[in-house]
């Protein structure tokens, strides 16, 4: 067998940290009330409102509730928008206030990528039946635009004034954490001095359900009983949740936050990321790209996995996700594994899709920052496969100095984030 | 730091199945642009589209798969496959972890999400297919070329409107150039021949219309009106120098430079003074340490919108000064149409050709000048000329903006040899 390609280490001289965040969650309209909501074992999931549910499988979905858009974007823009920029305006507005950044003072060094995995599905269906019904001429000049999975960094850079480097990475449920994964490099190679990026998603529609329920990713055993629904790790978990979300990180370039005396959260540290090359859809033997992409992380970290004090990890809540992810972290850390606390968070606000890289590396940024975890939601019954430590009794206090996000999407993508405490 | 060069090309255009019949039918100002035949587009204003011709899905993916997967992705993993042949790569002999995947598209399975959203209403949510969730995404093809050649490397899509296929190489060449990867197969494809998109840039008054569809495309033209709408995919095996080397690969030509950057300005019209792509193009030949009067080709975004061509013609006035009237810049998109998140992978392709033979495809439908685009567009007859670098631009809906710089690639060896 061929030694696998050695790769890079750290070739790169400039580090980065994260300054800012904003979140949009099922849990909360912001990021302490998500952080204080998630701390607290709070459930998102709620029968559907979005769209009639009545004869699909799924019921239920994690939905940001009460969350009004013209607080961030005024009536006529926001109407030429889908929700899943609503929710990346909302999270990144909150993000850049969090981090005191001016952007217009440095708009041509301040880039903007938001990973959406699908984009704007509202939108999209309104329109087919628009099509449908009234012909091609009445079709929406604003369908195009508002579909396309790259309009929420597109408006968000609109809308904030920042025009450098800009696209959406999209890796299906792993689109977030590579438009983090990226946002670092870019900094990295010196092509922008910040970059706002993260996840949005909003597909809680006829189409989304559908579609995910008919290929048996989706929870369908709980309809009558929503907050139990969502239950990585435990042995009676019968699939996913959708959600819906955003959340947006202010990643800026060491030397640029210290000169403008910036609040450090976090020093983001690295990134990995692998291809299955299995299948679309199931994860690879013992999920071994899922380890490749960790052990990519921490070999660009330089530090070894038992320098992991804390992992959140993708913890779906599908049977075969949770399985094949635990192996995954089986491999990767050895006999260690048992002694990481991992916590998931998709068990509070549901699956968000190509939000949740996003928010879940914001999750793990404020557990360094207050060194305090997250509980896995649900988590009643044992199941002899997931056999570590998934917190299941509470919130924890815990000393973190790495930590790490891991996120894997349809199409066999796996990306890992590892982020450092800041001691200043 | 390494060097990245382009060492396979393999293109799906309406001019051809593969690279050197797209290339051929380029330099002989050839147009791929016919009446729309992928659905009844009777009750449309002006039908008209660059559709591929006679390609045969099934001679590229296997039939079990080939019915549960998107048009746009088989077309992607027959562009990759023919790259991949094109650069004699073994991708299963390569270290696990050095190939990597980045096939950027703009909207994704559009073929699937529009058939199944008719059986969602026509027959009810439980006739939705079980693989449409999982082919209708961007990402999806990327994941495919993978398990198809076995691509355990990097692995994700990018989607940036009309500028996807740019940020789509320029990201895969930063990931060898970082050391991430050794190889990466990067580039875009699209299949957007469906009645609702068809409908939305219709509605959007973007779309091109003439009475012969081979003349509908006319970019930089006063006559112009529009862009077609096209079908496409374009991959590029982008290898790290020194790989390519070791393994005595054909060179077409280095890839030197890239950068992406955000107009922040309008959701569908790019900012009149074309400031955005300039910035896109000033960052990627500062990138590439290329000065602007090295430059002699770009194969420009040029999509046959007024504004569009005005407002690039603009920006490399302002960027290249003097220099701009001693360049060439084509739009290919006069012959193969708009690609979408294809264009900037297929015309990136164009440009490492034009380094590699020295020759600069037309801009065909060029008949009435336009005082607003008052730049040498090569019209109608390809040209031999030097070209030490060429660039190649794209813009895209959200403000997007891309570019990418091409480097002529000398074999020394070669010379030596011959010397």
């Amino acid at each position: 067998m061929t030694a696998a390609y050695a790769g890079a280490t750290s070739n790169h001289a400039r580090r980065v940290v994260v300054t800012g965040i904003g979140m949009v969650t099922a849990v909360g309209i912001g990021r302490e009330q998500t952080w204080s909501a998630l701390l607290a074992g709070a459930n998102g999931i709620r029968p559907i409102t979005l769209c009639d549910p009545t004869d699909l499988d799924s019921t239920i979905a994690g939905e940001v509730p009460d969350f009004n858009v013209l607080q961030y974007v005024d009536r006529k823009d926001a109407r030429r928008m889908d929700r899943f920029v609503h929710l990346a305006i909302a999270a990144s507005g909150e993000a850049i206030a969090h981090a005191g950044l001016d952007i217009p003072a440095h708009r041509d060094e301040i880039g903007v990528m938001i990973g959406a995995g699908i984009g704007g599905l509202t939108t999209l269906e309104e329109q087919f039946h628009v099509l449908f019904e009234k012909g091609p001429g009445r079709v929406s000049p604003f369908l195009v635009p508002m579909f396309i999975p790259d309009m929420a960094a597109g408006q968000v850079s609109i809308q904030f004034g920042a025009r450098g480097p800009n696209y959406n990475p999209v890796s299906a449920c792993a689109s977030g954490a590579d438009a983090l994964g990226t946002a670092l490099e870019v900094i990295r190679r010196g092509d922008a001095v910040a970059m706002l990026a993260g996840g949005a998603e909003s597909c809680v529609t006829r189409m989304g359900i559908a579609s995910f329920a008919s290929s048996r990713a989706l929870s369908t055993k709980r309809n009558h009983d929503p907050e139990h629904a969502s239950r990585p790790y435990d042995l009676e978990r019968d699939g996913f949740v959708l959600g819906e979300g955003a959340a947006t990180l202010v990643l800026e370039e060491l030397e640029f936050a210290r000169a403008r005396g910036a609040h450090i959260l976090a020093e983001f540290v690295s990134y990995g990321q692998s291809a299955d090359a299995f299948h679309v859809t199931q994860p690879s033997e013992h999920g071994e790209g899922a380890a490749r992409a960790m052990q990519i992380a921490l070999r660009k970290a330089g530090i070894p996995a038992s320098d992991i004090d804390y992992i959140n990890p993708h913890g779906t809540s599908t049977p075969l996700n949770d399985k094949f992810e635990t192996m995954s972290i089986k491999t990767v850390f050895g006999e260690a594994a048992r002694a990481i606390p991992i916590s998931s968070t998709k068990s509070m606000v549901g699956h968000t899709l190509g939000a949740c890289g996003g928010i879940e590396a914001a999750v793990t940024v404020l557990s360094i920052r207050d060194q305090r975890i997250h509980q896995t939601r649900n988590l009643l019954v044992p199941d002899p496969d997931c056999d570590l430590d998934y917190v299941p009794e509470g919130p924890r206090d815990l000393a973190i100095d790495w930590a790490m996000s891991n996120s894997l999407g349809f199409g066999g993508h796996n990306s890992s984030l590892v982020f450092r405490r800041w001691d200043g | 730091m390494p060097r990245v060069v382009v060492t396979g090309l393999g293109l799906l255009t309406p001019l051809g199945n593969d690279a050197p019949t797209t290339w051929d039918g380029l330099i002989a100002g050839r147009s791929g642009i016919t009446r729309l035949t992928s659905f009844d587009a009777s009750a449309y204003d002006c039908p008209i589209a660059g559709e591929l011709h006679d390609w045969d899905p099934t001679a590229w993916v296997e039939p079990k798969l080939l019915r549960r997967i998107d048009r746009s992705s088989a077309m992607a993993m027959a562009a990759a496959r023919l790259a991949v042949t094109d650069a004699a790569l073994d991708v299963r002999a390569e270290p696990p972890g050095a190939v990597g995947v980045l096939l950027g598209t703009g909207i994704g399975g559009a073929h699937l999400i529009v058939e199944n959203q008719q059986l969602l209403d026509d027959k009810g949510p439980r006739r939705v297919s079980p693989f449409l969730i999982a082919h209708m995404l961007p990402d999806t093809a990327s994941g495919l070329v993978a398990i198809a050649l076995g691509a355990d490397g990097a692995n994700f899509a990018i989607t940036a409107a009309c500028s996807t296929g740019g940020a789509a190489i320029g990201e895969a060449a930063e990931l060898i150039a970082r050391g991430d990867a050794q190889v990466m197969l990067a580039g875009g494809f699209e299949a957007p021949l469906r009645p609702v998109y068809y409908a939305g840039f219709q509605a959007m008054r973007a779309l091109a219309e003439h009475p012969d569809p081979a003349q509908a495309s006319r970019p930089f033209d006063r006559d112009r009106n529009g862009f077609v709408l096209s079908e496409g995919a374009g991959v590029l095996v982008l290898e790290a120098l020194e790989h390519a080397q070791a393994r005595g690969a054909h060179i077409y030509a280095e890839c030197s430079g890239s950068a992406t950057t955000n107009d922040a300005f309008d959701m569908v019209a790019a900012a009149e003074d074309g400031r955005g792509i300039q910035r896109a193009m000033e960052r990627a030949l500062a990138r590439a340490a290329v000065a602007p009067d090295t430059v002699d080709y770009i194969n420009a975004h040029g999509t046959g919108t007024p504004l569009n061509d005005r407002v690039e013609t603009r920006a490399i006035r302002a960027l290249f000064g003097a220099h701009a009237d001693r360049l060439l810049v084509s739009s290919t998109k006069s012959a193969l149409g708009h690609m979408m998140g294809a264009a900037g992978a297929v015309e990136a392709a164009i440009a490492a050709l034009a380094c590699h033979y020295q020759l600069v495809p037309p801009t065909i439908n060029y008949a009435t000048p336009d005082p607003d685009c008052d730049l040498d567009y090569v019209p109608n007859t390809a040209r031999r000329a030097t070209v030490r670098h060429a660039m190649s631009t794209s813009v895209g809906l959200g403000g997007h903006n891309s570019a990418l710089v091409f480097a002529r690639w000398e074999d020394h060896s070669r010379l030596e040899d011959n010397s």
